[in-house]
């Protein structure tokens, strides 16, 4: 360790230029590809076959890009922490912040977030249901002699709900 | 609605993201994405896969309840019950108002969110607008060399689809005018044969009682979907008036 922090008293003008430029360089690059994706796919927008791959491919490698990036990054905060005044202290400070927040949002599904998921579904007897109206429509499916309805109202709200009919697991979507 | 089983594994979804307005499917096992509307894999390690489909009516909740007195129906989540979150009665409507992303290759034949009755039938998918249905029911077409017939309900928004034979042979359909027996719902008779048929395509009286017409999956979907999944979809034309 002691020597390490003599080498970076040692560090040139030109030295810590570089360092500051990478440094810069790994924030943008972490904080672009968890955002890309989330711009990507959204909502409302049109969306091509290429932008799709382009998507899966960052939604599924962010989550360890970011932790490699965030490592890399640290490394580099300290060197310059070492060597620096006080005032690039700060601005490594704030640098950090968009590194974790995309380290942490590289693991989030924001999907679930604006679209519920229903987990742990719930059934009653058709008879004793009170919740739908006569006229609500239903998606019915019936399998081995089971049935089961799921109203049209909650599955826009949930889109998805996992269930096993007549013993054959499916997926009710909306 | 699809079956969860590939190779003999059972996949839990979650949903993953939007590719024009229709949900990406992730699974928890594989990571793989997958298209919600057509079952098919798009990318992750099982692409290409395709999900089995599972056979669903839409109907309204008084006739499903009628067909299947005994079943379950899935319960409001009652936290977001108590926020009064769920959609509303007229929630469909409202969607209907929503705007539309299209690409350049617009199909203008209908407005974009005309809701339809998709059928596809071996290679051939036909669009049947729903207020085409809603004045003619039932509907007896062809859909390439497959007769079809669509019904709606006694509410005149539930809907069903069948192949229109038995034993090879195809039969005409008209809906009885003395109807709808309270209990009973809705009743056809065929030309051929004279025997009547409930909605669920089951003979009841008549010659052929107890036979069951082939079920054909209907998707209910809005014009501008339903032809980005089946570009060469024909539309029914109810003629003159």
């Amino acid at each position: 360790m002691p020597n390490i922090l003599t080498r970076l008293s040692e560090w040139t003008n030109a030295r810590r230029k570089l360092v500051w430029l990478m440094l810069f360089v790994l924030v943008v690059a972490v904080v672009a590809i968890v955002l890309t994706p989330v711009f990507l796919i959204m909502p409302f927008k049109a969306q091509t076959p290429r932008i799709m791959e382009v998507s899966y491919l960052m939604r599924r490698w962010s989550p360890l890009l970011t932790i490699i990036a965030s490592l890399l990054i640290l490394t580099l905060t300290i060197g310059l922490w070492m060597a620096g005044r006080w005032w690039s202290r700060i601005v490594l400070a704030i640098l950090l912040l968009p590194v974790l927040g995309a380290a942490w949002l590289a693991r989030q599904n924001h999907f679930e977030w604006m679209f519920n998921p229903l987990p742990n579904a719930a059934y009653a007897k058709a008879a004793e249901v009170t919740f739908v109206n006569n006229d609500d429509r239903v998606m019915a499916v019936r399998i081995g002699g089971e049935s089961v309805a799921y109203p049209i109202r909650l599955m826009g709200y949930h889109h998805l709900v996992g269930d096993t009919v007549g013993g054959v697991p499916i997926v009710a979507t909306y | 609605m699809w079956e969860t089983t590939v190779d003999g594994r059972v996949l839990h979804f979650r949903l993953a993201g939007i590719n024009n307005q229709n949900f990406i499917m992730r699974d928890d096992e594989t990571g793989t994405w997958w298209q919600q509307v057509t079952g098919l894999a798009l990318h992750g390690p099982l692409k290409g896969r395709q999900l089995k489909a599972v056979f669903h009516d839409e109907l309204s909740f008084a006739i499903w309840k009628r067909e299947q007195p005994q079943g379950r129906v899935l319960k409001p989540d009652e936290r977001i019950a108590a926020q009064n979150k769920y959609e509303a009665a007229d929630w469909e409507m409202r969607v209907g108002r929503m705007r539309v992303v299209e690409g350049a290759d617009v199909d203008k034949r209908l407005a974009p969110r005309t809701l339809v009755l998709g059928v596809e039938v071996g290679e051939k998918s036909k669009a049947y607008p729903l207020d085409a249905l809603q004045k003619q029911s039932p509907i007896v077409d062809m859909v390439g060399s497959v007769p079809v017939m669509l019904v709606s309900g006694e509410d005149r928004r539930s809907v069903r689809a069948f192949e229109r034979t038995v034993d090879g042979r195809k039969l005409e359909f008209f809906q009885k005018t003395e109807n709808a027996s309270a209990s009973g719902g809705l009743q056809l008779i065929d030309a051929e044969t004279g025997s009547t048929w409930n909605f669920e395509g089951k003979a009841i009286a008549g010659p052929l009682a107890g036979r069951e017409l082939k079920k054909l999956f209907v998707l209910e979907d809005y014009w501008f979907d339903w032809r980005i999944y089946h570009p060469d979809t024909s539309i029914y034309d109810i003629g003159p008036q």
